[in-house]
């Protein structure tokens, strides 16, 4: 059988200078937890057939992000642009999201990174399973398909949960799951050859301009500062084996090994 | 610089760079220091496309614009001289003369297998009383039925060690025009083919830089390259694009130079602040910066001018000497940040340093370049 995969991946952005976000294509990439994300999907793809949908919502400079996608081997990428969406939150992203989606239906599976690289809420996959109403596992490490119903396999706190769900579902998946394979030249060559990106605008989501950006968008952020760290250097005392135990006292106090 | 970039060339240079930081850059200075060449990164390589840059999609190549190659020879190189030099001999001198003088047969036959990276190439062309001067060569191919014999002395072959297609310059039917260059493809295996020993250099050691020599080797007639008297067509050709990929080349060692530059001018601390503060770093830290874009810049617009179907060999001769010299000093200047461990292998200055002097001599020296590039700029008043 075949698989309709959905990926919503982001276009983030490198680098704020003066602490203004401008999203241009110098200033944004594709989400590196976007990544394993594609990998995961392309290799159910090559094992069980069927295709990959790559949905992202931004501006045009979104587009390098779907190009990337195609590159790994995704067959068909949306973006949802439109001036009404700017200034959208996690909640009115996901509001546009869900409608994409819903418009993509059926499909078996859709999947989000664990969060973005520029913003770091991981806050829209799970609203947007909320969205659709569909069941939702996040930090995923494998799926795999076993008598009609997906086998998903998650880490939590030393544990494996491992849970059967019945298609249509949401994923978040573990950045360190599916390590992305190295991009084949002639997939970039042929990634760029043609012009066959969709754009869907908020209209043809069915959504009105008040459900989305700055008037659907609960949330505000006020402020954005960069945040100066310092370090401070300190040399443990006592013999070699007084600074080990020091050391290892401070690092398992931290959290930083296990007790 | 990336701005004048398209999305595309973006992603190439971060997918190329990628791969380079996981597979290359942990082993550069180990296959520099063992002289070995790397066959599983190689192998690799030629799965991802690094082998057939430009190569059309039907014959197993990534298609891709010579910009594109640029910045792939740079991101390689950036990582190790030694590679970047294999790649773009590869590409650039031994698989696009094939592809642009080939007939369908020896396209299908030998730029397959090259642009997948299952077989390596090499450009025979100098031999101990020729190089700078073509017209001194002595190897010979003299027509007999239905194959040449070839007598050949190659020297100083970059990937000689382990290339299966060898583009030789030589002279067909020398009694009866001692002037005509022709190129003759041999393939490793052919009797009489044989392969001497690596040579021992000062850089780019990882590469299986040798002398191919062929006694009385029987090639056949229609493993000729274009038509007789055309080798110095060829050679001309061919070296345009050879010398865009050495210049891209000095631009990849030059930036390795000048980030491990930079790097070490942070973290060492003299008269108690780091040697970033101290004005004389700076201002061989600016003089690095300005000369590695400066190449770049001269090397994307070559490949640039390349694209759009005109003539660059004024272009490309001038990168490649800028490139290479500004490589030299880079490179040097970065040695003296780091002071007395910049003279160790301790780090991987002294390496770029080592690298860096051969992009000065092959693919046609500076002096030679300063002759061609005179010649154009004087003619074009």
């Amino acid at each position: 059988m075949g698989f309709h995969i959905v990926v919503c991946i982001k276009s983030v952005i490198l680098a704020a200078p003066e602490e203004k976000v401008l999203r241009t294509e110098d200033s944004t990439a594709l989400n590196p937890f976007d990544r394993p994300v594609l990998e995961a999907a392309i290799r159910l793809k090559e094992v069980h057939g069927g295709h990959v949908t790559a949905v992202t919502m931004g501006p045009e400079a979104s587009l390098s992000a779907l190009l990337e996608a195609r590159a790994f081997g995704v067959d068909r990428e949306i973006l949802i642009c439109d001036p009404t969406l700017a200034g959208s939150d996690t909640l009115a992203t996901s509001t546009a999201l869900g409608a994409g989606l819903q418009k993509l239906s059926p499909f078996d599976l859709v999947l989000f990174g664990v969060r973005t690289a520029d913003s770091d809420t991981g806050q829209v996959g799970p609203q947007t399973s909320v969205r659709l109403g569909i069941p939702f596992i996040s930090m995923v490490q494998s799926i795999k398909w076993q008598k009609g119903t997906f086998r998903v396999k998650r880490v939590a706190d030393h544990f494996v949960e491992e849970y059967e769900v019945p298609s249509p579902v949401a994923l978040t998946i573990h950045p360190r799951a599916f390590a992305p394979r190295d991009l084949a030249l002639s997939g970039i060559g042929q990634a760029f050859r043609s012009d066959r990106i969709e754009r869907w605008s908020v209209a043809d989501l069915g959504l009105s301009a008040d459900m989305v950006g700055d008037a659907g968008s609960p949330t505000r952020v006020l402020s954005m500062k960069r945040i100066k760290e310092t370090k401070k250097c300190e040399f443990l005392k006592g013999d070699a084996r007084e600074q080990a135990e020091e050391l290892m006292k401070r690092l398992s106090e931290s959290g930083a090994i296990g007790a | 610089m990336n701005s004048i970039l398209s999305e595309k060339h973006r992603i190439v240079r971060r997918s190329v760079r990628s791969f380079c930081e996981r597979e290359i850059r942990p082993i550069a200075a180990e296959i520099d220091r063992e002289a070995r060449f790397p066959w599983e990164v190689v192998e690799k390589m030629g799965k991802l496309g690094y082998f057939g840059i430009q190569a059309p999609r039907e014959l197993g190549g990534a298609d891709l614009d010579s910009l594109s190659y640029a910045i792939i020879v740079e991101e390689i190189s950036r990582a190790s001289g030694s590679l970047g030099l294999c790649v773009t001999v590869h590409n650039s001198v031994a698989l696009y003369p094939i592809l642009s003088f080939g007939s369908q047969a020896q396209r299908e036959r030998w730029a397959t297998p090259l642009a997948r990276g299952e077989k390596i190439g090499a450009f025979c062309l100098t031999e101990p009383n020729a190089g700078s001067d073509a017209s001194g060569i002595e190897a010979t191919a003299v027509s007999d039925g239905d194959a040449y014999v070839v007598n050949a002395n190659k020297v100083f072959v970059t990937n000689g060690g382990v290339a299966d297609i060898c583009l030789l310059f030589l002279k067909t039917n020398p009694s009866v025009d001692p002037r005509e260059i022709s190129v003759v493809v041999a393939e490793r295996g052919t009797p009489g083919f044989v392969v001497g020993d690596l040579e021992d250099l000062c850089g780019m050691r990882a590469n299986p830089v040798s002398s191919i020599r062929l006694y009385d080797s029987r090639v056949p007639l229609e493993n000729l390259l274009g038509q007789e008297g055309m080798g110095l067509k060829i050679g001309l050709a061919t070296l345009d694009t050879g010398r865009m990929g050495i210049a891209a080349q000095a631009v990849g060692i030059a930036q390795a130079a000048l980030e491990e530059g930079i790097l070490y001018a942070q973290q060492r601390r003299q008269f108690k602040v780091p040697l970033s503060k101290h004005q004389a770093i700076q201002m061989m830290i600016a003089d690095m910066g300005t000369l590695v874009e400066a190449s770049r810049l001269m090397t994307y617009r070559a490949a640039a001018i390349r694209d759009s179907g005109k003539r660059f060999s004024q272009e490309s001769a001038m990168a490649k000497l800028f490139a290479s010299e500004a490589c030299c000093k880079v490179t040097d200047l970065a040695v003296q940040i780091h002071g007395g461990y910049g003279y160790s292998k301790s780090y991987p200055v002294e390496r770029y340093y080592r690298d860096a002097r051969v992009t000065r001599i092959y693919e046609g020296s500076s002096e030679v370049h300063r002759m061609v590039i005179a010649r154009g700029v004087m003619g074009k008043k």
